[in-house]
This record gives C-alpha cells, sequence and structure tokens, in this order.
C-alpha cells in the first residue's frame, strides 16, 4: 500500500472513532431530549378553566372569586352548546327510525367528545369517578378533543397488503341538513372561550397526591417513596460498604480468603437486577418475613445488596488514592492503626467514599426490578416515615412502568408519565453530576 | 510495609506499657479485626444466600415437571389447565436480543474506547467521560418508557425510511473507503506511474459504479419494510445497546490503558500510522481485557429487565424466520418480572416455581461469565507486569 491509502485509511479510524463517540452523546441526547421537553410540559403547560375549578375543589387553592366569575363567563359560552343540542334532541325525535339510527351512533360520539372537553352535560348523572367529573384540564388535551369532536375516524382496510391506515371524516358533513351542524364551527371557533387557556405553572405536580389514579393531581407519593427506598438502602448499604473496603484496604492479606471475598463481590455486582428481586421476595418476605407483605424495609434491604458492590469498590478506591505518608505520620506519631484509620484516612477519603455513595443513591432510586416483589404498588397514597416498616409504597420507577404500560387510560395521561420520567432522571442525574463535580474537585486537590 | 509498621509499633509500646495491657490491646487488635472481616465477608455470604434461596425455590420446579418440557419445548401457557412450561422461545428471545444488542454495542463500544484512550486528547476526553457517565446513569425504566412511548410508534409508522437512511449513512463511508482501497490495491503491480493512476482511476469508478448498485438495491429493499409493530426485538436490542455501551467502553478503556506506553512507541517508531499501531499492536495487547468487557457489556443486556418487558412486545414464540428482528420476542426477565404478579398467589405451585428456575438459569449464566471475564482481567494483569 502506498502512503496516501495509509493515511487515508489512518484518517478514517479516526473518524470511525468520533462517529462512535458522537453517536454515544447522540444517543444520550435523543433519549433525554423528548423526556425533557415533553416532561417539562407536566409542570409548565395552558391550563383551562377545569384545571382551576379542580385545584380549587381539590386541593384548595386559587382566587374563588375570580374562578367562579371565570367559570360564569364560560358558561355562558359553552350555554349555546347545550342549546344545540337540545334542539338537536328534539329533531331526533321526530325523525323517522332509519334516519334516527343513521345518527345516533355519531350523535353519541359527538357527546362524548363533549363531554370530554366540558365534564358532564346537563342533564347527565354526577359521574362516580373523579375523571369524569371536570373537563379537559389542559389546553393540547383540549384540541385534541375538539379534534375528535370536528372528525370520524375510520380505517381505510382497501389494500389487504398493508395495514389499515386511519382517516379522518368530517361530522360536520355526516349532519349536513339538521340543526347539529352549526354545532361544528360554534365549537371550533369559540373553544378558547369555553375553556379560558392560560398559561400555568404547576408546581403542586411535584407536592401534590394524585387524584383518580393520576388523571389529576402531582406525584409526590411516587417521589417520596423513591426517597425513602434510596435513603433506607443506603443506610443499610454505606456503613457495611464502608467497613468492608476499610478491611480489604488495610487488613487483607493476600490468600485464599480475601480473593474468594473479591470475587464473590464481583458475582455480586454482576447479578442481574431481577434476581435481586427474587430473592428479595424469597429471603426477606417468605423466609425471614420482615413484614407481611411488600414493604419499603424489604425493598430497602433488597437494594442495599444491590449497590453493596459498587460502595465497596468505590470507598476502596478512594482510601488507596490517600498519600500513604498520612498514614505513615500517623503511625510514626504512635497513634494505633484503628485510630489512624479513623482519624486520618477516612477524612481524607471521605470525599471519594461519598462520591461512590452518592452514585449509588442514584442507582437506588432509578433501579425498578428489585423492587417490583418487595416493595412497591401500583396506586398508594404517601406513606409516613413509622409505616416504611411494614407497607408499601408506590415509588416513581415503578409507577413509570405501570402507568405506561398497565394504565387502563395509559394514552390520555402521557404528560404524567413523561413528567415522572423527567423527575426520576432529574434526581439520578443531578446526584450523579454532583458526584462527577465532587471527583473533579478531589482531583485538582490531590494534583495540589 | 503494613506488617512492619505495626510490628515496630508494637515492639515500641512494649517498652512503655505493662505486659497486660500490651496483651488487652493485641486482643483489642484482634477481635476488632475479627469483626471487620465478619462484615466484609457478608457480601460472600450474600451471594451464597442468593444462589441458596433461588435454588431452594427453583429446585421444585425441575422436582415436579424436569428439564425436558422446560429446555425442550416452546408452549408456554403456564395459566392454561394443564399447564405447559416450554422456556425455549423464552430463552432464545433472551439470547436474540442479548445477540443483536451485542452486535451493535460491541463494535461501537471498542472504537469509542480506543478513540478515548489513544485518540482524543486529555482536555476533550474529560468531557466525553460525563457523557458515557450519565448514560450509564439513566434508569433502565427511563429507557424503557422511551423505547415504548417514543421510539415504537416511530419505527412502526417510518420503519422503511428509518432503516433505509440508517443503511446509507452507515454503509456508505465504508463502502467509499473500500473502493479506494481496493481500486489501490488492485492496480499496484503496475509499475508505470501515469499508467498506475489512469488504471487505478478506471477500478475506481467502475467499483463505485456497482457498490452505489448495491448501496441503492439494499436501501430499497429496506425502504419498502413494513413493521407490523413498534415492540419488537430491533428496537429493544438498539436500546440495550446503549445501556450496554457504557459498560464495554469504560471497562475496555480500562485494559487499553494498561497497555504501556512501550509498546506504542514501538510501534510508531517503526513507521506505523496511528491506525496501524492500535490495530495491529495495541489491540491484540489488550484483546483479553476487551474480551472481559464484552462478556460484561453482554451480561448487562442480558439482565436488563424494564427494557425489554416495555418493549420487547413479549410475544413467546420463536420468530420466523428464527432471525427476524422484527418480530416481537419475551426474554427470561421480563418473563420473571410479569408473571409474578400472578404466580406469587399460589406459592408452591410450579408457575411460582418456573420463575425461579428461570432466576436460577440467569444467575448461573451470570456468574459463570462473571469468574471467565475476572480470570481473563486477572491473567491480563499479570502477562502485561510479568513482561
Amino acid at each position: 500500500m502506498n502512503l496516501g491509502t495509509r493515511k487515508l485509511l489512518d484518517r478514517s479510524f479516526t473518524a470511525l472513532g468520533f462517529g462512535s463517540i458522537v453517536i454515544m452523546g447522540l444517543a444520550l441526547l435523543v433519549v433525554l431530549a423528548p423526556i425533557a421537553s415533553k416532561g417539562i410540559g407536566a409542570i409548565v403547560f395552558q391550563g383551562t378553566i377545569e384545571h382551576r375549578k379542580m385545584l380549587l375543589s381539590e386541593f384548595g387553592r386559587g382566587d374563588a372569586e375570580k374562578i367562579s366569575k371565570e367559570e360564569a363567563s364560560a358558561k355562558e359560552a359553552r350555554q349555546k352548546v347545550f342549546d344545540m343540542l337540545a334542539t338537536f334532541d328534539q329533531e331526533l325525535e321526530q325523525m323517522d327510525f332509519d334516519r334516527q339510527s343513521k345518527y345516533r351512533n355519531s350523535y353519541e360520539q359527538v357527546k362524548s367528545a363533549l363531554r370530554g372537553l366540558y365534564g358532564p352535560l346537563p342533564g347527565d348523572t354526577e359521574p362516580a369517578l373523579m375523571r369524569f367529573q371536570y373537563g379537559q384540564t389542559r389546553w393540547d388535551k383540549a384540541e385534541e378533543k375538539l379534534h375528535e369532536l370536528l372528525y370520524e375516524q375510520k380505517w381505510d382496510y382497501s389494500n389487504p397488503d398493508v395495514i389499515a391506515k386511519p382517516y379522518d371524516v368530517s361530522r360536520a358533513a355526516e349532519f349536513e341538513g339538521t340543526s347539529l351542524v352549526k354545532l361544528f364551527s360554534y365549537v371550533e371557533e369559540n373553544l378558547d372561550r369555553m375553556m379560558l387557556p392560560e398559561w400555568t405553572i404547576y408546581w403542586g405536580f411535584i407536592t401534590d397526591s394524585s387524584i383518580d389514579a393520576h388523571f389529576f393531581g402531582g406525584i409526590w407519593p411516587e417521589i417520596q417513596g423513591t426517597i425513602f427506598l434510596a435513603i433506607g438502602a443506603m443506610l443499610f448499604a454505606f456503613p457495611l460498604g464502608v467497613i468492608a473496603a476499610i478491611y480489604f484496604t488495610e487488613y487483607a492479606r493476600d490468600g485464599f480468603l480475601t480473593s474468594m471475598l473479591r470475587s464473590a463481590n464481583s458475582t455480586l455486582a454482576g447479578v442481574p437486577s431481577i434476581v435481586f428481586g427474587l430473592f428479595g421476595l424469597a429471603f426477606f418476605i417468605n423466609t425471614m418475613h420482615v413484614s407481611h407483605s411488600k414493604s419499603v424495609l424489604a425493598g430497602s434491604l433488597t437494594l442495599a445488596i444491590m449497590v453493596l458492590p459498587t460502595i465497596i469498590r468505590a470507598a476502596e478506591e478512594a482510601i488507596l488514592a490517600v498519600p500513604k505518608t498520612y498514614k505513615e505520620a500517623s503511625l510514626s506519631l504512635g497513634s494505633t492503626k484503628w485510630n489512624t484509620i479513623v482519624t486520618v484516612i477516612l477524612p481524607a477519603a471521605l470525599p471519594g467514599i461519598l462520591t461512590g455513595g452518592v452514585i449509588s443513591l442514584g442507582r437506588a432510586a432509578g433501579e425498578t426490578a428489585p423492587i417490583i416483589f418487595t416493595a412497591a404498588v401500583s396506586v398508594g397514597t404517601a406513606i409516613g416515615i413509622g409505616d416504611v416498616l411494614s407497607s408499601p409504597t408506590p415509588a416513581l420507577s415503578w409507577n413509570i412502568y405501570n402507568l405506561a404500560s398497565e394504565h387502563e387510560a395509559a394514552a390520555e395521561i402521557r404528560h404524567v408519565q413523561y413528567g415522572m420520567v423527567l423527575s426520576l432522571v432529574t434526581i439520578v442525574l443531578l446526584l450523579n453530576l454532583s458526584a462527577i463535580i465532587l471527583r473533579a474537585r478531589i482531583s485538582k486537590k490531590l494534583k495540589g | 510495609m503494613n506488617g512492619e509498621v505495626t510490628s515496630n509499633q508494637a515492639r515500641s509500646s512494649a517498652f512503655v506499657v505493662s505486659e497486660k495491657k500490651r496483651k488487652i490491646q493485641k486482643f483489642k487488635q484482634k477481635t476488632g479485626e475479627g469483626a471487620l472481616l465478619l462484615i466484609a465477608s457478608f457480601v460472600a455470604i450474600v451471594v451464597l444466600f442468593i444462589f441458596l434461596f433461588v435454588a431452594r425455590d427453583a429446585i421444585p420446579f425441575f422436582q415436579i415437571r424436569g428439564f425436558g418440557e422446560f429446555f425442550g419445548s416452546s408452549n408456554w401457557y403456564p395459566a392454561d389447565d394443564p399447564p405447559e412450561f416450554g422456556a425455549l422461545a423464552i430463552i432464545y428471545g433472551s439470547v436474540m436480543v442479548t445477540a443483536g444488542s451485542a452486535l451493535l454495542a460491541v463494535p461501537m463500544g471498542v472504537i469509542a474506547s480506543i478513540c478515548l484512550s489513544d485518540i482524543l486528547p486529555f482536555s476533550v476526553r474529560q468531557y466525553v467521560k460525563p457523557v458515557i457517565e450519565m448514560l450509564a446513569a439513566i434508569p433502565s425504566v427511563a429507557f424503557g418508557f422511551f423505547a415504548l412511548v417514543v421510539f415504537a410508534p416511530l419505527l412502526q409508522n417510518h420503519g422503511g425510511p428509518i432503516l433505509m437512511w440508517t443503511w446509507w449513512i452507515v454503509a456508505a463511508p465504508f463502502l467509499v473507503i473500500a473502493v479506494i482501497v481496493a481500486a489501490e490495491l488492485l492496480t499496484s503491480s503496475i509499475t508505470s506511474e501515469s499508467a498506475k493512476r489512469n488504471a487505478s482511476i478506471a477500478t475506481g469508478m467502475v467499483l463505485g459504479a456497482i457498490s452505489l448498485g448495491f448501496l441503492y438495491f439494499v436501501g430499497n429493499q429496506l425502504q419498502h419494510i413494513t413493521i407490523m409493530s413498534g415492540t419488537n426485538a430491533l428496537n429493544v436490542s438498539i436500546i440495550l445497546s446503549f445501556m450496554a455501551l457504557p459498560t464495554i467502553v469504560s471497562v475496555s478503556e480500562d485494559a487499553l490503558q494498561a497497555v504501556g506506553r512501550e509498546l506504542r512507541e514501538g510501534s510508531y517508531a517503526l513507521g506505523a500510522t496511528r491506525a496501524e499501531t492500535i490495530v495491529k499492536t495495541i489491540l491484540p495487547a489488550a484483546s483479553s481485557g476487551i474480551l472481559a468487557a464484552v462478556i460484561l457489556g453482554i451480561m448487562r443486556a442480558l439482565g436488563e429487565t424494564m427494557v425489554v418487558w416495555m418493549a420487547s412486545g413479549n410475544s413467546s414464540a420463536i420468530p420466523d424466520p428464527f432471525y427476524n428482528y422484527l418480530d416481537s420476542v419475551r426474554t427470561l426477565t421480563a418473563t420473571i418480572a410479569g408473571d409474578m404478579g400472578e404466580a406469587d398467589q399460589v406459592t408452591g405451585s410450579a408457575r411460582f416455581h418456573v420463575l425461579f428456575a428461570m432466576g436460577l438459569l440467569l444467575l448461573i449464566v451470570s456468574f459463570v461469565s462473571n469468574l471467565i471475564s475476572e480470570r481473563i482481567v486477572v491473567r491480563q494483569r499479570k502477562i502485561l507486569s510479568g513482561q
């Protein structure tokens, strides 16, 4: 090969390297960007009058006088729609059976779309579920409902070779020639007068409890559960891990026992997270009976075992990084070995040990699989600190799964799911970021 | 060093402190050390207990149903009457998504680690490392949510064009370089300088036309693929490869760093380019460490639960044909997580214990591969420090 080709190959190799680093950065960006942008939408959004009504009656927040004024003006705008419905009801009565059945189905869809917008229509019985007692609380969702009202979705099965495609049919055309036809253009033009959208910053999303399976309200029980579980895990794992690290670095002699213990440590680090869950169920709950069924305690213990190897490794590295001269100086002054460890080595290694602890805290907060069988429930209220020994808790990681995959109306509450994911990712990344900054400081300090 | 210091200290204290006190102190030290050892061996006890308790609940399954059905059949109907517990399709699903993610993550991770250790200047490296750490820190359920809510609809609605563009972006640069190199190699025997250049341009154009046709043909084929369901093995493999990347990159970077400067400098001194140095000298020297990194990365993908549970489609059948990554699959981890909710009401039934059998299988695989990777690392360290 001549020099030109070799140079070309060398350059393309470099490009390949840069390319894969860029792909990694892009992967991070691609995953985080939608989560961040839509997650913020759970807190900052255009809230409708229904949102303010809900806040006032469920949480007692907001200016009652102003809201009742707004409600009155929204009601006035909506009244015309209700009148049109009443007129069409009468019209429908007088039609013959064939025409009635032609309209009935679509009319029911129109009504349910309107219920989605405004809440219960006049004449409806008071719905039992909270989610039906209010209309759309978010303007973006209200616009989706409007589309549902204006168009009927049909499926195109004409080509059997490809998947059926949806297409829209205008309802105004469907109801051509009846009195209802005016309703569609009226709602379309006056939607903002009926819903009164207003930019809202809803901090309650973080501090409120959820209402009716996350249709309204916030995610405080989940956040609290995550904090309880993560801190509980650290309470067990951190002291154990640091002591084990002290043993490995200061006392262990090379030999069969030490190498076996180290081997056990790396084995523990490699155990799949779901197996920890199985072990937690089989050992802590079914054998040790630390609690009657799932509990924060059992979950914390399981998580503690999971993060133990990480803590031990980080603490070991931190202790080994302490300059030998520190230790020798202390010993030469006549202090005992244990005294040296406690008063000289540990304080010097503390930032490094804390770094490992903070990263493990983030890992414990983010893990799902170990707590599925041991601590997490899907719906629940925030538990008191006294209940941690016996009762299970909702937790961010588990509830993200649950809301996204098992909730009966998962597509309706996407904003809550995004908000939860963003909260969890923020907690975990902030912890990691502080660990990174802490470590950068240490390395600066060690360099002098 | 340690021993010296302590024995010196003990001897010096013997002169000042009475014999009795010294004995007490020694006793204290011994018991303290014993207590520390006890706490340090806690980890080993936990590992032992994990094996013990998972196996204790797994063995009843094999007692009730034997091994043949579990490993030999792909009929998974645990809730039927009579139930069937053929886990072959589920094991295959695990293997499939793990292999898929390894296929994506291993080359990318190894190349990225080379770039980190040998190509990027130190100042840039400082900013890349936190990116890798953050990628490793993102909770698996967030990846799962992304796979289910963002990526799956994208694949389902625009799968063909996405595949085509990926193919073009990935394959086109490789083919361009391959064509240039091939043209140069084919014409290397011609001695006359001008004839050689003309011949190489001509071959380059012919090969270029052929490869352009090839690119277009495959791209066209890919564009017309319709993906029936976005929650499939491909989706999961891609997301899992993101998750395995940080492990592979950081462990193999350590292995590359462990290869000393001498080897690199020797190679440069012989006139090799950087790429040649890395491929012919450093990679072979670090190969065992990189292998360990690959094993750890693969284990990360195999043991992952949330992503596969949320986005693999959870259909317990072997895809048809068996390499069809656009089909839904189901993995061991997802089965354990998903079925326990229904099975833990009936502790003692085969349905409950089969999940522990799957856990035991995962545990054994992870244990063995961990041991292997650990041995590899220890051996490499010995070889590198010995020579």
